[in-house]
């Protein structure tokens, strides 16, 4: 019984809602670049961009504010808001170089990512050396200033997960909704799908494979960027090598176990950050803690290994598209 | 024939000009932070070549990537994608830490081949986990793969600190199981070269695995073509529709190769721990996994060719060193600069495989053409 009552205890509960934010942005990126029919394992790499690129603009913008006179807490919401603006500038610039690779030179994706993600290593290293003369860490940064919900949080055991809320959590479910929204009802979001599905088709009928192939890419950055924010400006509060621990990866997961659609990715990415918040909340049992810390990555296993048949991906992902050839 | 001329030419440009535009990016970035990238190629090149030891040098770290790259390869030649050589690895070279220290007494003759043996069973044994899952459940072999490298470091780290660590290193800061018997370990190719002449210093580590991975890079490239299992992965990764219709089971050539691949990954970490070490400790050497993908790539899945590109990747990490020594740049770049000869090695052989499409079809033309052209011209 105590087992299971720490095991949805409300403070485990609050910090699974944090995990599940990375994994679920990444995860709806996911969506939007496999619709489009581009497989896109560059999405960790593109994460690790995020988190460099976003605690270092929050760094340089919070000491360019620090001005005596200022007010503190408009410097507050400004800096991070510039770094996370910049994690997702970070992640379209690093993904477009996948587009180019994937979509107008039709190389094997799985190879662009695989690069991409040692490229990411390299280069979050080199940069931070260069900006903080360390390789592994950047200062430490302040976040948004967290909300709460008036009225539940004076109640003391919903506390939790009634306080210290980042602003990044309800974008995240608004994002959600609004990718269900433009993948089943706008023009753009059905020919992405279209482009996924059926090139030749599309093409036929006069859509641009490659623009629309182009987009999806750039709006998995765009969200894999802001992911990588969110570990670094708001859990983080600093850049820390390695912090992504392999969630672009589980997001790929997560949208697979979500049958590639925004709200399946939801379910899946709050399963993934139930593991992982479990992974950091149990520490004293007889299980040794290095399996512990894995929890999320087994999970990811047995998800994918136990459900996947039932998933059907989009008929051409992976799959580059040249009009010339059949 | 002065097209197949021009092929071969183009065939050995494509991966020269991918490591020169790499070369070129390199250079930008070294020039941003105010270093003169000549400089810095000399340097490389003069710490790596002007030395005997420092040729032994790169080969020591040559040897790891052949096994690595015949890794990759294998499961890339099947268009199976294993991404967890560098799991395999971790698990392959702890299991034969655990026959080498384990075990006393056994004659040099057993000992080695049996901790070499561990190895292989334990790295196919991480295979096997991905392959089965997705031959029988459809799991994306990327995605588990990748999450079977995060569990094997775990259980490693496990293992190492918790369960097998040298006793007498509790209280040090040092992780490390305990010392490896002597029969355990692997001759040293240094007595040897010295007496064919070449003056190999007595600190070289370079071993008998390169030795063992040369052998195999030449057993592999036979084994793919000149056996009808060779044949059959060929005809599957040419066509998977025809190859199952000639009643080739895909299941069957994906697995043996994944399985093979998973194999050769377990020996990857063997030349540093049983050449070098002697000991498994915490500071490992990581990464090698996914250097064993540039490998393969460099060398288009080629067993002969993954020679060469494990050559050129040892020759950057010993690079890399120097330059961080010698000329004050961050090794960093080395690293980017190996995630850009990927990406644009890819480039280029793409590139190339459309240009030799294109000329078949052109040759196919006039082929077609030539004859049709003489009959209109000769019934006018």
């Amino acid at each position: 019984m105590d087992l299971l009552v720490s095991l949805l205890s409300v403070a485990l509960l609050a910090s699974a809602v944090r995990l599940t934010v990375p994994i679920l942005l990444t995860a709806l990126g996911a969506v939007y670049t496999e619709r489009g029919g581009v497989f896109n394992i560059g999405l960790e790499g593109t994460m690790i961009m995020g988190t460099f690129f976003g605690a270092a603009v929050t760094h340089v913008v919070s000491r360019a504010l620090q001005t005596p006179g200022a007010e503190a807490a408009a410097e507050s919401a400004i800096a991070p808001l510039a770094g996370m603006l910049a994690a997702m500038g970070a992640g379209v610039l690093f993904s477009l170089i996948h587009a180019v690779m994937s979509v107008t030179f039709q190389v094997n994706q799985l190879i662009s990512g695989v690069a991409l993600n040692l490229l990411a290593t390299g280069l979050a290293r080199f940069l931070n050396i260069l900006f903080f003369g360390v390789a592994t860490q950047s200062p430490g940064i302040r976040g948004f200033t967290p909300w709460s919900i008036p009225g539940l949080r004076e109640i003391p055991a919903l506390a939790p997960v009634a306080t210290g809320i980042s602003p990044v959590i309800p974008v995240a479910l608004l994002l959600v909704v609004t990718g269900q929204w433009v993948l089943l009802r706008t023009v753009f979001g059905l020919r992405l799908r279209s482009v996924g599905e059926h090139p030749r088709a599309a093409d036929t009928l006069g859509i641009n494979v490659s623009r629309y192939r182009y987009a999806g890419v750039l709006i998995s950055g765009a969200l894999a960027g802001l992911a990588g924010g969110y570990l670094s400006i708001e859990q983080g509060r600093g850049y820390l090598e390695g912090m992504t621990q392999g969630r672009g990866f589980i997001a790929l997961a997560a949208m697979i176990f979500g049958n590639w659609w925004p709200v399946g990715a939801l379910g899946a990415s709050a399963l993934f950050g139930y593991f992982d918040a479990l992974s950091l909340r149990v520490v004293h049992t007889a299980i040794p803690y290095q399996f512990i810390t894995v929890l999320p990555h087994i999970a990811t296993i047995l998800v994918l290994a136990g459900v996947v048949r039932r998933a059907v991906p989009p008929a051409a992902d992976g799959i580059p598209y040249s009009k010339e050839e059949g | 024939m002065s097209a197949r001329v021009r092929l071969v030419v183009l065939q050995v440009a494509a991966p020269a000009l991918a490591i020169g535009f790499a070369a070129l990016v390199a250079s930008g970035i070294i020039l941003a932070i105010g270093k003169n990238p000549i400089d810095v190629y000399v340097t490389m090149v003069r710490f790596s070549f002007t030395r005997i030891d420092s040729v032994a040098a790169i080969l020591f770290k040559t040897t790891p990537l052949i096994f690595a790259g015949l890794a990759v390869a294998l499961s890339f030649r099947a268009n199976v994608w294993n991404i967890g050589v560098e799991g395999q690895y971790y698990v392959g070279a702890f299991a034969a830490s655990l026959v080498a220290f384990g075990l006393r007494g056994l004659p040099a003759a057993a000992h080695l081949p049996l901790a070499v043996f561990a190895a292989v069973v334990a790295g196919a044994l991480w295979a096997f986990v991905p392959i089965a899952l997705k031959l029988r459940r459809g799991a994306h072999e990327v995605i588990t793969t990748i999450m079977m490298n995060y569990i094997a470091s775990a259980v490693v780290l496990y293992l190492l600190a918790d369960v097998y660590r040298d006793p007498t290193q509790v209280g040090t800061p040092r992780v490390r199981t305990p010392l490896f018997a002597d029969e355990a370990r692997v001759p040293l190719l240094g007595p040897l070269l010295n007496r064919l002449g070449l003056a190999i210093p007595e600190h070289s580590a370079l071993n008998g695995f390169l030795v063992l991975g040369l052998v195999l890079c030449v057993v592999i490239a036979v084994w793919l073509s000149r056996t009808r299992f060779g044949y059959e992965v060929r005809a599957t990764a040419l066509n998977p529709d025809a190859a199952e219709a000639a009643g080739i089971s895909l299941d069957r050539v994906r697995f043996v190769m994944f399985m093979t691949s998973g194999g050769l990954a377990g020996m990857v970490g063997l030349s540093d721990i049983l050449g070098f070490f002697g000991y498994f400790d915490i500071d490992f050497p990581k990464g090698l996994g996914f250097l064993g993908i540039s490998v393969a790539l460099l060398a288009r899945n080629n067993p002969l060719g993954i020679v060469p590109a494990a050559l050129l990747l040892g020759f950057l990490d010993r690079g890399a060193q120097g330059v961080q020594v010698f000329s004050g740049v961050p090794r960093e770049v080395i690293t980017i600069m190996q995630a850009l000869i990927i990406l644009a090695i890819v480039v280029a052989y793409e590139l190339l495989t459309r240009y030799v499409r294109a000329q078949r079809k052109r040759e196919a033309e006039r082929a077609v053409a030539g004859p049709a052209m003489r009959e209109t011209a000769g019934g006018s």
